[in-house]
């Protein structure tokens, strides 16, 4: 009897849309890729291959990273918020489940699953329209688009993603679930008025600028804090000639010495440990 | 043997508003207690604190427990049904025996799936896909499925047609109630539950103003049809409430000997209604 087990599989079985929008996505990327205008400058094999197939993959991942981050952040908005709404909670409360088990069993699929099924989304899509537009696009670009060494790197690079992303918006899924836990209704409005009024109030009594470089820089600062490129001023060495090599452009040393990382997770943990007493004392609303 | 439920100044404020001020009560084991209070009076207040979804203040004890703290081992033993409308929509009838197969220890999916057998609802179904009255036996299926001790009904059959509802009444004294259980049940229906409790409490503006055994009633309180040229002897005995039918006038009394009373007119034990009615408006008044 593993009830963490049962959490989850529950989370999948009332947001199917974890896996229908990436399958969705995927399939409209498809439909692109079969009936849209080819229209791709002509390689020479060898030659610029290796950035050819890295600029397409990572292309793939990157939009299914975005929608990603969209649905994640309005399933850990939403996740708490919608039973209470719907007052099914008063049922799922009437089981032996902690709040803590519920809250961190929804943390662990908002941070973690669903940045997992978007991963293999975009594996799938990679492969499907990659054969697609090898067969469309024949010699000259086919044969580029398959190099199993920059396919193998960039498995390497998601699951970098994942683990740098999870660690980094922590404490902006923990305010996300606060929220949730919280908000008698209007989430989206709740998740973002607080901060900027505090960045308003900010600017306009003080004329600083401090906590909305602080909000900026945890919303968009990660790829600085965590590869090596960003900070040489987005010049990432493709050396068409060797082998690219995504070693060299991630940096998880830096990333998990980072002063800001843990200071991060620190917020994470006292804004998901504040959710999860909310979530004891908030019942229906 | 300790009471199964004691509480003992039990309070809770929100904010300004107290909802529970100092209420007492104790439930024995093998009771079925009817909580009975006017809108407002505290009673979802007080099967909140005592089903550990809300803090409180003062002294308060289920099944030796303390509510809030111990939600979670508390749920082993006890369960609730809040109200008939609380399944989530997006659920399918086998995912919720699955679920609560899974999680808690005391469910025999034997008796759900026998419980169900004997209904026209299929495991395939969503909740949002059933009446009330079908969802009212789905969710009195997984609850007494579990081997609970103390089972908590919060006005288990609003919204249900009269079908239904002497369905579920029928179920729960037939199928489910023996000497081992405890229930605790609250309704406006106070006619219907009337005759399947053992014992009562009324409920006002917070406090606890009767708890007592319905075999107590009957010698603790009379009411008695008085005629007008008697009414003022009749008064001096003290009735804590007037009522004025059909030019006869119904006198209700505590505490007081039926055989002083013979002499006024025909006696009779008041119906936990009118007795309920009497208490609350003579009190006030």
């Amino acid at each position: 009897m593993n009830t963490d087990l049962w959490l989850i599989r529950r989370e999948f079985w009332e947001n199917r849309a974890i896996w229908l929008i990436p399958a969705v996505f995927g399939g409209l990327l498809t439909i692109a890729a079969l009936f849209g205008r080819v229209d791709i400058p002509t390689l020479s094999p060898g030659d610029h291959s290796q950035e050819a197939s890295g600029i397409f993959l990572v292309a793939i991942g990157g939009m299914f990273y975005l929608v990603m981050s969209l649905y994640a952040g309005w399933y850990l908005l939403d996740c708490l918020y919608t039973d209470r709404k719907d007052r099914s909670i008063l049922f799922w409360k009437s089981l032996p489940i902690s709040d803590a088990k519920t809250v961190l069993s929804k943390l662990l699929v908002g941070m973690v699953l669903i940045p997992l099924v978007y991963f293999v989304a975009a594996d799938v899509t990679a492969l499907i329209t990659a054969f697609i537009l090898s067969i469309r696009a024949r010699a000259s670009i086919g044969s580029a688009l398959w190099q199993p060494g920059v396919w193998g790197q960039i498995q390497i690079l998601w699951m970098y993603v994942i683990v740098t992303t999870a660690v980094w918006y922590l404490p902006v899924a923990g305010w996300l679930l606060l929220v949730s836990a919280w908000a008698k209704r209007a989430v989206i409005l709740w998740s973002i008025l607080p901060p900027l009024v505090l960045y308003l109030i900010e600017r306009v009594f003080f004329g600083t600028r401090v906590i909305g470089h602080v909000l900026s820089g945890r919303l968009v600062g990660l790829p600085a804090v965590a590869y090596k490129g960003w900070k040489n001023g987005g010049n990432v060495n493709f050396d068409g000639h060797a082998p690219a090599n995504v070693w060299n452009f991630i940096d998880a040393g830096g990333f998990f010495s980072n002063v800001q990382t843990w200071i991060g997770v620190a917020l994470g943990i006292l804004l998901i440990v504040a959710a999860i007493q909310l979530r004891m004392r908030r019942s229906e609303i | 043997m300790a009471p199964l439920i004691e509480a003992r100044d039990l309070t809770k404020k929100y904010g300004a508003h107290v909802a529970l001020d100092h209420a007492n009560l104790k439930v024995e084991a093998g009771r079925i207690v009817g909580l009975i209070g006017p809108n407002g009076a505290g009673k979802t207040s007080a099967l909140r604190a005592i089903l550990g979804l809300t803090n409180y203040e003062g002294h308060l004890t289920v099944l030796g427990r303390e509510p809030f703290r111990d939600r979670t081992e508390l749920m082993n033993e006890c369960c609730f049904i809040a109200d008939v409308a609380v399944l989530p929509s997006w659920l399918r009838v086998d995912q919720a025996i699955d679920f609560v197969a899974a999680v808690h220890p005391r469910f025999r999916r034997d008796r759900a799936s026998g419980f169900l057998a004997k209904t026209q609802i299929t495991g395939k179904r969503r909740m949002r896909e059933l009446s009330k009255g079908m969802k009212t036996q789905v969710h009195l299926a997984l609850t007494m499925a579990i081997d609970a001790k103390l089972l908590v009904l919060d006005e288990p059959t609003l919204g249900l047609d009269i079908l239904a509802r002497r369905a579920f009444y029928d179920a729960l004294v037939n199928d489910y109630m023996d000497e081992t259980r405890t229930i605790l049940i609250t309704t406006h229906q106070v006619e219907e539950v009337e005759n399947l409790l053992t014992d009562i409490v009324f409920i006002d503006k917070g406090r606890i103003v009767l708890d007592t055994s319905l075999e107590d009633v009957a010698t603790r309180f009379i009411a008695v049809a008085v005629t007008a040229d008697r009414l003022e002897a009749a008064r001096a005995e003290k009735p804590f409430y007037e009522r004025h039918i059909l030019g006869k006038v119904v006198l209700y009394f505590e505490n007081v000997d039926s055989a002083r009373l013979s002499a006024f007119g025909e006696l009779h034990t008041p119906s936990v209604a009118d007795l309920f009615v009497a208490k609350l408006s003579g009190d006030a008044a």
